[in-house]
């Protein structure tokens, strides 16, 4: 085992089920047969060049995004039509965005307690306990009054995962969380998502930071064209990726 | 020398020939025409007196305003209760101005709510009937509070139904889709005259038979729809810039469709359609002076019953006609006033 990584608190207990997923724009094949399972407690980078289908495949898991084959499981409930089971996917799956996506209109705290009030139904009092005990694990609780507007992108991100952990989530979707910041943002956030990780959080992380791939990860996917190329540890993935797309990819992001 | 009002002067009105040429021009025409428009409206004006015949002076008439304010403003409603009809303005006001000066909590909660009952206790105070006043018909309703009531009525209904129309014409339910479609294109479609006239003859037909409803009533109905077509279609430019990862995030905490819609969009879209609400209004507000021609006794058409009056026949109608202008464009620069600083307000409490 990696010596870098933190330990890892994979159980067998198995969270998502993608079987042979397939999705179209129009006639365009965005995915394509992905079979993927996800266990409790795990943490999964997906990597790719853009266009490979990587964040379109864990928006199906929340639903963002439709599917036209194949099925979805998540925590036991099935991906089906019907408003009830999405709505309690949802609730269980927290969501990071890459642009934030805060509500402008809203200030930090009311941003945070939104979920709980509304879709947990959790008195007032409660929900803002709830919501200044994760922005303080995010470190900026100071900023409980201000709107979005007035915050630096990273402290942006950082509410913005404060307010899917005010859910409860038993999962966490990241869609390239740290694209749209500076760099001397990227590591205020990556500090949280390694916390986030060493707690045991599942999490599904489309992102290009290697260096937080191989910290975290115990599994790293790799797509292109809409398909799971290659998959493996960090170790093994970056010391001895087996397919040439899965080379040429990292050749291009780590030795530029 | 480069400051001072000659040098500004020089700089901004004597630059070049051209320029000299025209301002000398405009100002020989001023010089004509403001000094007799000045001696009309107030030096040679006539300010008091009780009949026309103490219009001696060769200037403005302004007692024919003074002898008629009172029809020009309330029109035929008992002079007794006259305070029932301040009373619903201060109301509108105080709702209106209020809401500046609260917390946004108060002003969802409380405001709003108050708001949108406002038309309905108006017709409760202005009627009477039903909470042990002196019952006052609407045949008695005039005059300029009554275009101000009237559009006022009108957008406050309007505002949720053009929402809800807006809606539907984003739903992917066919049914909700084209139903809102043809309402909005209907009623944006059509001048509000003709709109009128179809109401006062078209409506009664939907109407049970014997039943007969009141103008005012058709009236307002007329001009909800009116305005419901217009707000939808201000609503949909509203819709339009608001990002895609508004609705995902909303989605992802798992928002029902309900409160995604009132709590996330709902005020974002207000927020960026402002100016064009207010346009709106403006417009509807304008459009109530046309009730003249289906009869219904409001400012314009109080003003020209004025200026046929048999004792007031000297020939008025330029100080009737400014006083009714007047009156428009108060309320207008007042609407236009309340919605910058809506607008800055909203502003500031987005990014500060």
């Amino acid at each position: 085992m990696n010596t870098e990584n933190t330990s890892s608190h994979t159980t067998s207990e198995e969270v998502i089920i993608i079987k042979d997923l397939n999705k179209w724009y129009g006639d365009f094949h965005v995915l394509k047969d992905i079979n993927l399972t996800v266990h409790k407690g795990e943490r999964i980078v997906i990597c790719g060049p853009s266009g490979s289908g990587k964040s379109t495949m864990i928006r199906c898991i929340n639903r963002l995004e439709e599917f036209q084959k194949g099925s979805l499981v998540v925590d036991g409930i099935e991906m089906i039509e019907d408003v009830k089971n999405i709505e309690a996917i949802r609730k269980d799956v927290g969501m990071v965005f890459q642009h934030f996506n805060l509500f402008p209109h809203l200030t930090i705290l009311e941003n945070l307690c939104l979920g709980p009030i509304w879709v947990q139904k959790k008195p007032k009092a409660e929900a803002e306990a709830i919501a200044m005990k994760y922005l303080e694990r995010v470190k900026i609780p100071d900023q409980a009054g201000k709107y979005p507007g007035q915050l630096s992108g990273g402290q942006q991100q950082r509410v913005a995962i404060a307010r899917s952990l005010c859910m409860n989530p038993n999962i966490m979707l990241f869609d390239e969380p740290t694209s749209a910041l500076d760099p001397e943002m990227i590591k205020e956030v990556l500090d949280v998502m390694i916390e986030l990780a060493e707690e045991g959080m599942t999490m599904l992380c489309v992102t290009h930071e290697m260096g937080f791939a191989k910290k975290v990860a115990d599994r790293v996917i790799f797509m292109d064209g809409g398909e799971i190329v290659e998959q493996n540890t960090p170790q093994e993935f970056f010391e001895n990726p087996q397919v040439d797309r899965t080379k040429t990819f990292l050749d291009q992001i780590l030795n530029h | 020398m480069t400051t001072g009002i000659v040098a500004w002067m020089k700089n901004n009105l004597f630059s070049s020939i051209p320029n000299t040429i025209a301002t000398v021009f405009i100002l020989a025409i001023l010089a004509n025409f403001i000094p007799g428009l000045l001696d009309w409206l107030f030096f040679s004006a006539n300010w008091s007196g009780e009949t026309q015949d103490d219009c001696v002076k060769d200037g403005a008439c302004w007692v024919f305003i003074q002898a008629w304010s009172q029809q020009f403003f309330y029109g035929s409603y008992p002079t007794e209760e006259i305070w029932r009809i301040n009373l619903c303005l201060g109301l509108l006001l105080s709702v209106v101005i209020g809401s500046n000066f609260v917390s946004k909590t108060i002003r969802t909660k409380i405001f709003v709510p108050l708001f949108l009952l406002l038309p309905f206790v108006s017709i409760l105070i202005l009627n009477g009937s039903w909470i042990g006043l002196e019952p006052v018909s609407t045949d008695y309703w005039g005059g300029f509070s009554l275009n101000i009531f009237l559009a006022a009525a009108s957008i406050i209904v309007a505002f949720p139904l053009g929402f809800i129309w807006a809606l539907g014409r984003r739903s992917t339910m066919p049914l909700a889709k084209s139903i809102s479609v043809l309402l909005i294109e209907f009623f944006r479609g059509v001048p509000v005259l003709a709109l009128f006239f179809m109401g006062s003859v078209m409506l009664p037909l939907f109407f049970t038979e014997g039943t007969n409803v009141d103008k005012l009533l058709r009236v307002w109905i007329v001009l909800t729809l009116f305005m419901a077509g217009y707000m939808a279609e201000v609503y949909r430019g509203g819709f339009n810039a608001i990002p895609q990862g508004q609705y995902e995030a909303a989605d992802s905490l798992g928002l029902s469709y309900w409160q995604k819609t009132l709590l996330i969009i709902l005020p974002q879209v207000l927020k960026v359609s402002m100016p064009n609400i207010l346009a709106t209004f403006v417009m509807l507000f304008k459009n109530t002076s046309f009730l003249m021609i289906i009869g219904i006794f409001e400012i314009l058409s109080t003003t020209q019953a004025a200026l046929s009056n048999s004792y007031w026949l000297g020939g008025h109608a330029n100080e009737g006609y400014l006083f009714v202008a007047m009156l428009f464009w108060t309320v207008c620069f007042g609407m236009s006033v309340i919605s910058s600083s809506i607008e800055r307000k909203l502003n500031t409490e987005h990014r500060k």
